[in-house]
């Protein structure tokens, strides 16, 4: 096929004018020069099939998906409730909102062949044999043998087609025909974990209305075991009896299902709450949901394994204090392939991110801790760009005895609009590494050349060991 | 009384000992140690923190907890930086806290985890709530957990706390490089108390890149000079020599 560009699939329009997947992009072209093409993106076409999938479980619980673009609905006992087959045809189309080939038949096999095969025949025995979906040289014999639709093969015995072209054409012949059965697998959405207590006195008590939870929490526990699953957010409904509820949420970086760190975690949530758990006359339905639940193996622990309960602890540190003070007050720095120094790193919630490894810097060296924004200080320096001889800094003067530098580090124009352009690029910074007559070393920085503004200004940015 | 006496004189004569005077002691693991230092000194104290604990091959997880402050003068640690003094930054979480009790009780938490390796908390001036009752819990808990527990004191006056060891740390001037660039990172470190020792001593530090910690300056290994590499001679490979041997 070579490296050239070729049609996956056209829309309506583009079929009306003669264009069909296969064709090299070229010509296409050549044949309609205002042609609007995408790239392929399977995983996202995935993606989108699954979502129409859970959509059409509105029509009937037996959908499967049939790859790479369509969908199979058992509708038998359903049809009545939507007005009839072409009602749910109708309805079904509507919903996709897609260009669809709709097809209705006895079994699933003949409906996909018809779908894909058919135009708008409802008779499977005039489909070509290309219906068959088998290999190019099996159409190719069949083609040779003169048979060329599907009724053609269904009127000769079985047992010779079979013996000349193989078993599989015969069995696919009897799955259109629904001489065999071929049944689909339905997609099933687990229903998602929820379980709730009704409590035939209500409780008031905050310790009483968390042992509930507990036992809630152990069931789940069960269920999730049994499942393989370990949850990474947990809800908790607290449903008062004059109908007012309060939900409370909490959230893992990794998946748990251990009872005894939800319910801890749950019980931080409770004692940071700005405005406390009122249970009024009590709590009477008390519910415990699920919505986030992520693959868990159960695991085998080893004999001293005190490194993986090292790691345990730490996550379970990290999500009581991300709980009891903000997920976004424990963090992680994070390195960001950026060109200015303030922007080379960022701050990341830790939960959601995973240690890495740290780049090996290729510059010259950074102070270890920096102010952001850059404190503004009074610089006496040689013009245009000689090094500072003193500076004010909180009000102190400090004497320059060793520096070094410049280290230039130019603006990020290329993130800037229109920052290619002359004095758009913004100011270009002039780094020095200096040292007081105290012995303190300093990261300052001269924001602008002389050349771009009149009176740049000096600025200290970190402090060096 | 007799004995204290006697105790005395021998942690004296540990003091003048050589082998005492040659280095300072490590902050181990397992205990409570505090650094003082001035705000401007904090990239000094926070080297000296960092390295002086990772002393051994250190790999666990290291939590810095501080304040959340806003405003103009917010100090970030930069990872690059970080790296430069030996510390892989990926070992660190930042946590933040609102009022100083949450900082203490996020320290002390941190420091139960039995993953962690290292605590840092950092504090300013006047900070009401760490005396002698946290500052006890805070070496109990890092007996239990092995966790080396360093609180990081800013402009502050040190009070009476359970700490192992107190320091205070500044900024020293550098031995300058060529074209009067500053040098490598040095310090004045202070030894203000020790449980097991005689303090009132000061070192002056500066940084080793080669062993990646802070040494004390003029008392380092000899440098190598340029040896000539002996070349092997087989035993018996010529028949007349013999004499030789192969040396290791």
């Amino acid at each position: 096929m070579g490296n050239a560009l070729r049609l996956m699939a056209v829309d309506g329009a583009a079929h009306a004018l003669g264009l069909a997947p296969g064709m090299a992009l070229a010509d296409a072209r050549a044949r309609c020069p205002a042609l609007m093409t995408l790239p392929v993106d399977p995983e996202a076409d995935a993606r989108e099939l699954a979502r129409l999938i859970s959509a059409m479980a509105r029509f009937t619980p037996m959908v499967s998906a049939d790859p790479p673009n369509g969908i199979i609905l058992d509708i038998t006992g359903c049809a009545h409730l939507f007005g009839g087959e072409a009602g749910l045809v109708r309805q079904a189309v509507a919903l996709a909102a897609y260009t669809c080939r709709p097809a209705l038949a006895d079994n699933a096999a003949a409906a996909r062949a018809l779908a894909r095969h058919g135009g708008r025949n409802t008779n499977v025995r005039v489909l070509p044999v290309a219906a068959l979906d088998l290999p190019d040289e099996a159409l190719a014999a069949l083609r040779r043998a003169g048979l060329h639709t599907i009724g053609d093969l269904a009127r000769r015995p079985m047992q010779p087609l079979a013996a000349r072209f193989g078993a599989e054409t015969v069995l696919k012949l009897r799955h259109i025909l629904g001489e065999v059965a071929s049944p689909i697998a339905p997609h099933r959405t687990l229903p998602p974990n929820r379980l709730e207590a009704r409590l035939t006195e209500p409780v008031i008590r905050t310790e009483d209305a968390l042992e509930v939870i507990e036992d809630l929490l152990v069931q789940a526990a069960r269920e999730m075991e049994a499942r393989k699953l370990g949850g990474r957010r947990f809800v908790a409904t607290f449903c008062r009896s004059d109908n007012a509820r309060r939900r409370l949420m909490v959230e893992t970086g990794h998946p748990v299902r251990d009872p005894a760190i939800v319910l801890r975690l749950l019980r931080e949530r409770i004692e940071t709450l700005a405005d406390p758990l009122d249970p009024g006359f009590g709590f009477d339905t008390i519910g415990l949901t699920i919505p986030r639940a992520e693959p868990l193996p159960s695991r085998q622990i080893g004999l001293g394994d005190e490194q993986e309960e090292g790691a345990d602890s730490l996550a379970a540190l990290i999500d009581r204090l991300g709980v009891r003070l903000g997920t976004d007050r424990v963090r992680r720095i994070v390195p960001c392939d950026r060109h200015l120094p303030e922007r080379a790193q960022a701050l990341e919630p830790a939960m959601s991110t995973q240690t890495g490894i740290w780049p090996v810097a290729e510059h010259p060296p950074r102070p270890p801790m920096m102010f952001d924004p850059p404190q503004p200080i009074e610089v006496i320096a040689e013009v245009p760009d000689g090094p500072p001889h003193r500076f004010r800094w909180r009000c102190k003067l400090h004497e320059v005895r060793l520096y070094e530098g410049p280290e230039r580090i130019a603006a990020e124009w290329w993130r800037r609009k229109g920052g290619e352009g002359a004095r758009k690029a913004g100011l270009t910074r002039d780094y020095y590494r200096i040292e007081d007559a105290c012995g303190r070393r300093y990261w300052i920085f001269r924001h602008g050349l002389y050349d771009e503004t009149p009176q740049p200004r000096w600025y200290l940015h970190g402090l060096f060991a | 009384m007799v004995d204290s006496v006697i105790r005395l004189r021998e942690g004296e004569a540990r003091a003048f000992a050589p082998e005492a005077r040659a280095t300072p002691p490590p902050l181990g693991r397992g205990q409570l140690h505090e650094i003082h230092a001035r705000q401007e000194d904090g990239a000094a104290a926070l080297a000296f923190a960092l390295c002086a604990s990772a002393s051994g091959g250190a790999s666990g997880m290291a939590i810095l907890v501080r304040m959340a402050r806003g405003g103009r003068s917010r100090v970030v640690l930069n990872g690059d930086g970080l790296a430069l003094l030996g510390f892989d930054p990926t070992r660190l979480i930042i946590v933040e806290a609102d009022t100083e009790l949450d900082l203490l009780r996020a320290g002390l938490e941190a420091a139960r985890c039995p993953g962690v390796e290292l605590v840092l908390l950092e504090m300013q001036g006047g900070f009401a709530k760490y005396d002698l009752t946290a500052s006890r819990r805070l070496a109990l808990a890092a007996e239990r957990s092995r966790a080396c527990v360093i609180v990081l004191y800013y402009d502050a006056n040190p009070r009476a706390t359970a700490a192992r060891t107190r320091w205070s740390v500044a900024s020293a001037p550098s031995v300058p490089i060529e074209a009067d660039g500053p040098g490598k990172p040095a310090i004045e470190a202070e030894l203000l108390r020790w449980r097991d020792g005689p303090a009132d001593r000061r070192w002056r530090l500066e940084w080793d890149a080669d062993h990646e910690t802070f040494r004390e300056e003029g008392n380092r290994a000899p440098m190598p000079c340029a040896v000539v590499p002996l070349s092997f001679v087989r035993e018996g490979a010529s028949g007349g020599g013999g004499g030789y041997s192969r040396t290791a």
